[in-house]
């Protein structure tokens, strides 16, 4: 469903992204870890078509991210990096809004603006507005707008950021739960959420893709060097770590 | 999975216009605005009647040219500014819809909202209705030049909005650019520029070519011509399509 080839993004003399390729399939949650800076973002904002990659192709469930951008856009759901959302907007009207921009109308619409609501729990904020929410109900209407429409692909850019642990295991539930077909990737800079929700992991550093594994495989190598997961995936990300 | 349907022209259009209309008045700058233009359009023109007497509007709409440079740009100056700023414009542009819808829903409710500023206008009308007989068609002459200037004025204001993440700067730009199109009309600094450049004739090559004020005037005086018609629709439509090129060349 999401298919990274070779994909590398320059901006002048800087390369953000250096000659990345992966592959996520129906049903995977992939977290994509790597500290601030590492290149994250930047691959997310050229999956979702908000960049254009300079070198290299991106296909999103079919379909080309550079020739058919508008197509991408229908197949995926997209929480930005900084969740930015219209403050002065009702949450139930900024919910409205997006499913009309998704495509969504008259009763599909609202059925799925109650999923959404009750999945997200966001009936207590429904009819306030988005600027007298708290974060986490931030977080969860920016999850919410980017699922409404149940796309196949869904790519999440620290989606857990200002959450509560509690709200976090709810939240590793809820994205199990819709995995079944779909293809989630979601970033995170803390390993430990990263290992909480997803199964396999995409290590990043300086733009450069330096693990595809998953956990169990990463548990097993560092159940094998006497290490912790958290130790082996720092060794990767600071170039110490052998390559598999 | 849900069947989602491709977001034709107009549904996208309509859907950024409802949001951008919605948003003009839940943060009430529909309502400061629109009082705030309709005191200080009717009460200058009510001075001007008094002290003319006369039973026309020509006061009214000879004196909006110098007035909308400066609220119109308080109108555009957030619709991009804002969105770039709160970042919001990641979430609007990958959308499934084109950069042109997004553009085309702003300048609808835009469009909006300076037609209700003239809407508060019309107590004029039926004032001087009340009070004498006057040439209706040379009014709705004069309103249809106000829809032409406020139309590219719009489509301007929002394309300069697109290219800051400052709405001051953004206003500032629309504000002084504004004032070019308009001041490039008057007699004196039409004067001013042939004198300064005399083989070039800058001032009247200005005044033909690029002021708005020659199209406003002829809708003013009850004539609908095919120019100024184009010279109206044909700028609007330029800065829209800008506006819509620079978003797409922000994906780059």
């Amino acid at each position: 469903m999401i298919v990274v080839e070779n994909v590398t993004k320059r901006y002048g003399a800087f390369t953000a992204v250096d000659d990345v390729s992966f592959t996520i399939g129906p049903g995977e949650i992939v977290g994509f870890l790597g500290p601030n800076g590492a290149g994250k973002s930047t691959v997310l904002k050229m999956l979702c078509t908000w960049i254009r990659p300079t070198a290299g192709k991106i296909t999103i469930d079919g379909h080309d991210v550079v020739g058919d951008p508008l197509a991408v856009r229908r197949s995926l759901g997209y929480l930005t990096e900084h969740n930015a959302l219209y403050e002065n907007m009702r949450v139930d009207k900024f919910l409205d809004f997006v499913g009309k921009l998704r495509g969504l109308s008259g009763k599909t619409l609202n059925d799925r603006r109650d999923w959404v609501v009750e999945q997200c729990t966001l009936d207590e904020v429904l009819h306030k507005q988005v600027q007298e929410c708290s974060k986490g109900f931030r977080q969860r209407i920016g999850v919410a707008a980017a699922l409404i429409h149940d796309p196949r692909v869904i790519l999440l850019d620290e989606p857990t950021h200002g959450l509560d642990p509690l709200q976090v295991v709810a939240f590793r539930d809820f994205i199990r739960g819709l995995s079944r077909d779909r293809a989630i990737l979601f970033s995170s800079h803390n390993l430990a959420e990263v290992a909480t929700i997803s199964e396999r992991l995409l290590v990043i550093n300086r733009g450069q893709l330096l693990e595809d594994a998953t956990l169990q495989e990463l548990g097993d190598r560092a159940a094998a060097d006497g290490h912790t997961l958290e130790d082996t995936v720092l060794e990767i990300v600071r170039g110490q770590g052998a390559r598999s | 999975m849900t069947k989602v349907a491709q977001v034709g022209l107009v549904r996208g259009v309509s859907a950024v216009a409802g949001r951008e209309l919605g948003n003009y008045f839940d943060s009430k700058i529909a309502y400061v605005y629109t009082i705030a233009f309709v005191v200080l359009a009717n009460s200058i023109f009510m001075n001007e009647f008094f002290l003319t007497g006369t039973v026309d509007m020509t006061g009214f709409f000879d004196l909006m040219p110098l007035l909308l440079p400066v609220f119109l740009p308080a109108v555009t100056m957030r619709l991009w500014a804002e969105e770039r700023k709160q970042r919001t414009i990641e979430m609007l542009l990958t959308m499934p819809i084109r950069p042109i819808q997004a553009v085309l829903g702003k300048y609808v409710a835009a469009l909006a909202l300076f037609a209700l500023f003239l809407v508060g206008s019309l107590p004029i009308v039926f004032m001087l209705s009340a009070l004498g007989e006057p040439d209706l068609g040379l009014i709705a002459g004069g309103y249809l030049g106000l829809l032409g200037f406020g139309a590219m004025f719009l489509a301007l204001g929002m394309f300069l909005s697109s290219l800051s993440s400052d709405q001051i700067v953004a206003f500032i730009t629309t504000t002084v650019v504004g004032f070019v199109f308009v001041l490039s009309g008057n007699d004196r600094v039409v004067a001013v520029l042939d004198g300064l450049f005399p083989a070039l004739t800058l001032g009247t090559r200005l005044y033909e070519s690029f002021s708005v004020m020659p199209h406003y005037d002829a809708f003013v005086r009850g004539v609908v011509s095919l120019p100024s018609v184009l010279y109206f629709g044909g700028l609007s439509a330029l800065f829209l399509w800008i506006n819509a090129t620079v978003l797409e060349r922000h994906r780059a």
